[in-house]
């Protein structure tokens, strides 16, 4: 079997961390690179997680610092719903490596150039790093199969009323992947605030029995309190969807249409615009994916924990 | 009697507004004021006269702004055809023309009401945000006011907003914006206040009057809807007065509501903040999620075919 070379790009964040655990664990991905991106916490924070991440999933692929900020906003964290670290709750092992002397976009650049086969990127952090990349490479463009993302939302927000809060904290690079003509999937919130592991699931996780796991529980309890404060029935694992889609994309509901990113507005800034009545007529930039057989979908996140049992780490 | 004011831009979907109205046994109509929207001022007040007449509702029509508060009028023939009710040819009106404005008279009619006027609003805000502006104490003096318009997640006019509220945001804005309890019906639940093709059937045999200017004036909205793929038809006008009629049909929650003026993308979309984490200091409306879609086509039937 062929498997699919790809870039994870995030700002772990328990979700990101989740999301590449279940990428580790699958047989059909060869992870290339993992790049940082701010976001949920600072640059420093989230590349210092991405490094305990792979060390505690027992990979160790170059890891490429991002820039501290966004393009053109301020910097925005998220620190209410990932701890101060940008991934509280359990003791992680401290980094088995130190990161690339390549920052992010070096390192993307280098890896899919390099790359005999077309790269899958996997953001699930705000786009500024993908931006980027298409800015200062586009002759790398054809290279890139697609792009698997976890952002937006066509019929709601969470961050503000309109906006969810990976595109909100950085529209204009959204904005820049979005019309990049590359294949795009987008994971928002219509399908992952359905992806959601209830507790009684994360005893699931927890009873695979082995140190990921008893991580990932951990992680996912610690998530969970947030939400449960907002009325969630259970922790919604949004990066984790931009993963499954890929191996699985038969336990997901997806609907091509055109997305437009809104860079102004009073209220709307870093909205994604769907148009799924096809109201525009525009042809479809996006495959957007608008629902998920849940059951599977946690089933994906048990097996693929229960793989770290079944190897040396 | 409960004491009603309808503000609409007649309009396929108004008349049978008006028609609903009209037939609510409780419901004292006390004047109608028509807008600029789904045609233009002049067919929307011909038309309203007209409907009126042919429904027998004595109460007075008075005419309301001609375009939007700052916009150029936008308006949607491809639904309601050239004369605004699907070219149906209804008697001309023998009535006498009023000679107040729509937002003078709205005033005047909640001042004498004392607190108990009930405002229902289905077409671009304009007027009422006239009459707002004009009056401050006015909106202290409306029971409610029961909106069609808006959308939390989808549009129908773009992709991010429903028709009324994309004409006119700035007026959109200031209603929502003015202190008055609100209730906002938009397309969240219109679009499922439907009749289905074999209800619709119904309607057409039995052959009332009522039900046959209902199929007729419909022509042209439901050869566009099914052209676009929507099997049935939505009665977004007439769903707005059976909340206000019937709110034990309807689930509603409280919410902030505010409405993007800034940007071209999302114009008129009405930022809702039911589904997510963080909300708006102040919830500003109660917004209408979803209906008992049998009761309310059971009213809608019994009206349309009732002689």
């Amino acid at each position: 079997m062929n498997r699919i070379p790809v870039i994870l790009d995030g700002d772990p964040g328990h979700d990101d961390a989740i999301a590449w655990v279940t990428a580790a664990a699958s047989p059909m991905l060869d992870i290339r690179a993992v790049t940082t991106v701010a976001g949920n916490q600072t640059i420093e924070k989230t590349t210092y997680n991405a490094l305990r991440i792979c060390t505690l999933c027992g990979i160790h692929p170059p890891v490429g610092r991002g820039r501290p900020r966004p393009l053109i906003n301020e910097p925005m964290n998220a620190p209410s719903v990932h701890g101060k670290s940008g991934l509280d709750g359990p003791v992680l092992p401290e980094p088995a490596f130190n990161e690339s002397e390549l920052d992010s976009v070096a390192l993307m650049a280098k890896v899919i150039g390099e790359s005999d086969t077309p790269v899958t990127l996997i953001p699930t952090g705000p786009l500024t790093n993908v931006a980027a990349l298409l800015l200062a490479h586009p002759e790398l463009k054809p290279k890139i199969a697609r792009i698997s993302l976890m952002g937006g939302g066509i019929a709601l927000g969470n961050w503000t009323p309109a906006a969810e809060f990976n595109i909100l904290v950085d529209p204009e690079a959204a904005k820049v992947v979005f019309t990049s003509g590359i294949d795009l999937t987008m994971c928002g919130l219509d399908v992952t605030e359905k992806a959601l592991v209830f507790p009684e699931d994360f005893e699931r996780v927890r009873n695979q029995n082995n140190h990921v796991a008893f991580v990932v529980a951990d992680w996912l309890e610690f998530f969970y309190g947030f939400h449960r404060a907002k009325g969630y029935a259970g922790a919604p694992v949004h990066d984790a969807v931009a993963v499954a889609v890929l191996l699985h994309p038969e336990m997901f509901r997806i609907v091509p249409m055109h997305v437009e990113i809104e860079t102004e507005g009073e209220y709307c800034r870093g909205m994604t615009v769907g148009d799924i009545f096809n109201i525009s007529g525009k042809p479809a930039n996006a495959k957007v994916v608008m629902g998920l057989d849940r059951e599977a979908f946690v089933e994906h996140i048990v097996n693929s924990v229960a793989f770290y049992g079944r190897t040396k780490a | 009697m409960r004491d009603i004011w309808i503000d609409c831009d007649v309009g396929v979907d108004d008349a049978i507004c008006l028609m609903t109205a009209a037939a609510m046994p409780d419901f004292h109509i006390l004047g109608v004021s028509c807008v600029a929207g789904n045609v233009e001022l002049y067919k929307t007040y011909e038309n309203t006269r007209r409907v009126m007449d042919f429904i027998s509702c004595a109460a007075p029509v008075y005419k309301g702004a001609d375009k939007p508060l700052l916009r150029e009028l936008v308006t949607a023939p491809y639904i309601h055809g050239n004369n605004g009710i699907g070219d149906v040819v209804l008697p001309e009106s023998t009535r006498e023309h009023e000679s107040k404005t729509a937002w003078d008279a709205l005033y005047e009619t909640a001042v004498s009401c004392n607190g108990s006027l009930e405002l229902i609003a289905v077409g671009p805000l304009t007027n009422i945000a006239i009459a707002l502006s004009k009056y401050s104490k006015l909106a202290s003096l409306l029971k409610s006011i029961t909106i069609m318009g808006g959308a939390c997640s989808f549009g129908n006019r773009t992709p991010a907003a429903e028709f009324n509220f994309y004409v006119d945001p700035e007026a959109a804005q200031l209603v929502m914006k003015c202190g008055a309890p609100i209730t906002m019906v938009g397309l969240d639940v219109t679009n499922k206040a439907e009749l289905f093709d074999y209800e619709v059937e119904l309607i057409n045999r039995v052959n009332t009057p009522k039900g046959r200017f209902f199929i007729d004036s419909r022509r042209i909205a439901m050869a566009y809807l099914k052209e676009n793929g929507h099997e049935g038809t939505e009665l977004h006008d007439p769903c707005a007065v059976v909340c206000c009629a019937h709110p034990e049909l309807f689930t509603m929650e409280e919410a902030g509501v505010y409405v993007e003026t800034r940007s071209e993308l999302t114009r008129g979309k009405s930022v809702t903040d039911v589904y997510s984490d963080f909300g708006f200091e102040h919830k500003n409306a109660k917004v209408v999620l979803d209906l008992d879609r049998e009761a309310f086509a059971k009213i809608m039937i019994s009206l349309l075919t009732r002689r």
